[in-house]
């Protein structure tokens, strides 16, 4: 493992336009995210950590600064060139699942491995390895909308393990599920985490959940609190 | 990703909102019924002229009353060659001899079967070389007809398709009276010729009341004059006896050598396909936009799930292509679906047409129209979904997935 961070986000800037108003959501952020670690950015609704998330796992770009990812200077890469990283190196989880209505758990989690170029048969056998290990072998060939949000979350997390990424970035995983249920996806990524070295970002509004990670980032109006779990206990006001 | 990977969810993309697709490809299916069918009738009628024209002699002018290029006035053959006008046609320097052309649909009858047949007045006395020679008559069984007396040689789909019982040695019947088939010609390649009961040119204007004139006249060449220089002395004979005739300078007559009538009939058929083409095109564009409007619809409905594909690696090129391989595939599905009753009305109408043998038309289905069909409905398809496509692959991955938060 090499000390430089997995992820290295320099002086980050994004704003959002809304109407005439421009809201800036993250004000010259700093991140490092270290190869191996398990990091729960924490931050009540409008604090900018979707946005973190979403610029941290290379779905959108910052209006200033820089984003590393394994060294690379990703700022002046093309749309392709980081959907080229995205698909081999990053795996994602949503809140809201995300998975293709019209394709069967199988396909679901063999359609990043598509763009892969992975042949037919090795993604077969990989997606239902993966299924398996997530419970899921007898709901192969179920759709999404026969399956549970539990379920289909365990096929996104499958999804998002398809490539073998470097990091697998989940934003508010138990957004959608009960608490039982929650505390199953989180004990999956901890297992991924601890068995299989897996670097896990987490989103999440919920404090129960930054207990789980080994670092807590927590964030408000756009910067970060804090960098390590534990030392400071901050209420969040949260709008449910 | 391989083009069958493409295929496969393209196909599983367009079942999911299947009342759509096929809505939307219908809109090409009609496109290309009308262009299919259209095309093959134009193409066919093009055919079947310029067979005819190939079956006559280059050293044969053809003297056809009215406009050339006004093929209705020219086969209906309302406009008649006056005797006066034969005469003078016979008349002239580097002609050998005129064939007038005389024919009439009568219901002919044969063992208790009647149908309209075209037949056709022959000067056997005068002309039999010429009918042999330069209008490719030959007979296939029997003997050609003794002029003068009541007997009749028949194009060779007579036997095969209209009398099919019909042999030698047999008699039919026009307008109660009995004729002797003698002989039975062999194919001249065009539908509407092998179709005619030949009979001779003093009983025709006997049995038809037609005793003057006729519709055409073919004349021969004699050996050293050129046919265009023939058709221009004829014209001045014509012209003469209209002047005599009507005190005006202008005849009602073309006058054209083989070569040209082949040049007129190429230019007016291909006036007749460029019609017919650009009015099939309005249809299929129209198909096009519904293909448009639908693959935008599309775009707009399935944006989160570009969003998906995006976040796990999707490249641009890769979103235009799926969305290019769904509208090629609406398409092509169209096109051959357009395709098939399209030839079928092609079929339809030549089987209506045969009903009148003058117009005789034979529907073409060549290689050519089929494959146009097709790859002018996938071009359409491909083009209509080419900006829907694009503004696909152009959405951002985190604005995609935003969509119907």
């Amino acid at each position: 493992m090499s000390n430089e961070p997995l992820i290295k986000l320099e002086k980050i800037f994004k704003t959002y336009q809304l109407g005439k108003t421009d809201i800036a959501v993250l004000k010259g952020l700093d991140l490092n995210i270290r190869e191996g670690s398990f990091a729960v950015i924490l931050g009540p609704s409008g604090s900018g950590k979707s946005t973190l998330l979403n610029i941290v796992g290379l779905l959108d770009t910052p209006d200033a600064g820089k984003v590393f990812f394994k060294g690379r200077d990703t700022s002046h890469l093309s749309g392709d060139d980081l959907a080229e990283i995205r698909g081999g190196s990053i795996g994602f989880v949503f809140q809201q699942f995300n998975l293709l209505s019209n394709l069967t758990a199988l396909e679901n989690v063999m359609i990043p491995m598509l763009f892969q170029d992975i042949e037919e048969k090795k993604r077969v056998a990989r997606a239902e390895n993966l299924l398996s290990s997530m419970g899921l072998a007898e709901r192969l060939d179920h759709r999404p909308s026969e399956m549970s949000g539990g379920e289909q979350q365990r096929v996104a997390i499958a999804r998002s393990l398809a490539n073998q990424p470097d990091v697998i970035v989940a934003d508010e995983p138990t957004g959608n599920l009960d608490s039982t249920t929650g505390k199953i996806i989180m004990e999956i990524l901890i297992d991924l985490h601890k068995k299989e070295k897996k670097t896990i970002i987490v989103v999440t509004h919920d404090p129960t959940i930054a207990d789980y990670g080994e670092e807590t980032i927590r964030i408000k109006d756009g910067m970060l609190l804090k960098d390590h779990k534990h030392e400071e206990e901050v209420v969040w006001e949260e709008k449910k | 990703m391989s083009l069958k990977e493409y295929f496969k969810i393209a196909i599983k993309n367009l079942m999911t909102r299947p009342l759509r697709s096929w809505l939307t490809i219908l809109g090409i299916v009609i496109g290309v019924f009308l262009i299919t069918s259209l095309l093959s009738i134009s193409e066919g009628l093009q055919n079947t002229i310029m067979k005819e024209l190939k079956m006559i002699g280059k050293d044969i002018v053809i003297i056809v009353p009215g406009e050339a290029t006004n093929f209705v006035t020219a086969f209906l053959g309302h406009l008649k060659l006056s005797d006066e006008d034969l005469k003078a046609i016979r008349k002239t320097e580097g002609v050998e001899a005129v064939v007038p052309v005389i024919d009439k649909t009568e219901i002919v009858r044969y063992r208790g079967e009647s149908k309209p047949i075209l037949i056709s007045g022959s000067d056997w006395r005068n002309s039999l070389e010429i009918y042999q020679t330069d209008m490719g008559l030959s007979l296939k069984e029997g003997r050609w007809p003794v002029a003068g007396k009541k007997e009749v040689v028949v194009g060779s789909l007579i036997p095969e398709e209209i009398f099919k019982d019909l042999i030698i040695n047999t008699y039919l019947s026009i307008q109660g009276r009995n004729y002797e088939i003698v002989g039975i010609l062999n194919s001249m390649g065009s539908k509407m010729d092998d179709s005619l009961v030949h009979l001779d040119a003093d009983i025709f204007k006997e049995i038809t009341g037609e005793r003057k004139g006729a519709n055409q006249a073919l004349a021969k060449i004699k050996s050293g004059y050129s046919p265009e220089t023939v058709a221009e002395n004829i014209k001045e004979n014509l012209k003469e006896v209209q002047k005599r005739r009507q005190g005006q300078d202008e005849i009602p007559f073309s006058v054209l050598t083989s070569e040209k009538v082949g040049g007129i009939v190429s230019n007016v058929t291909g006036v007749i396909q460029l019609a017919v083409f650009s009015f099939a095109s309005i249809a299929i564009a129209v198909g096009g936009i519904g293909i448009m409007n639908t693959m935008y619809t599309s775009v707009h409905e399935r944006t989160r799930e570009i969003g998906i594909l995006k976040a796990v690696g999707a490249k641009s090129s890769v979103i235009t292509f799926l969305f290019l391989v769904e509208s090629g595939i609406i398409g092509v599905v169209g096109g051959l679906g357009g395709l098939l009753p399209g030839l079928a009305l092609a079929k339809l109408i030549e089987s209506v047409a045969q009903v009148h043998p003058v117009f005789y038309i034979e529907a073409s289905f060549s290689p050519f129209i089929l494959f146009f069909g097709v790859s002018f409905s996938f071009f359409v398809g491909c083009l209509s979904g080419f900006l829907p496509a694009r503004r696909a692959a152009s959405l951002k991955p985190v604005d995609a997935l935003r969509s119907y938060e």
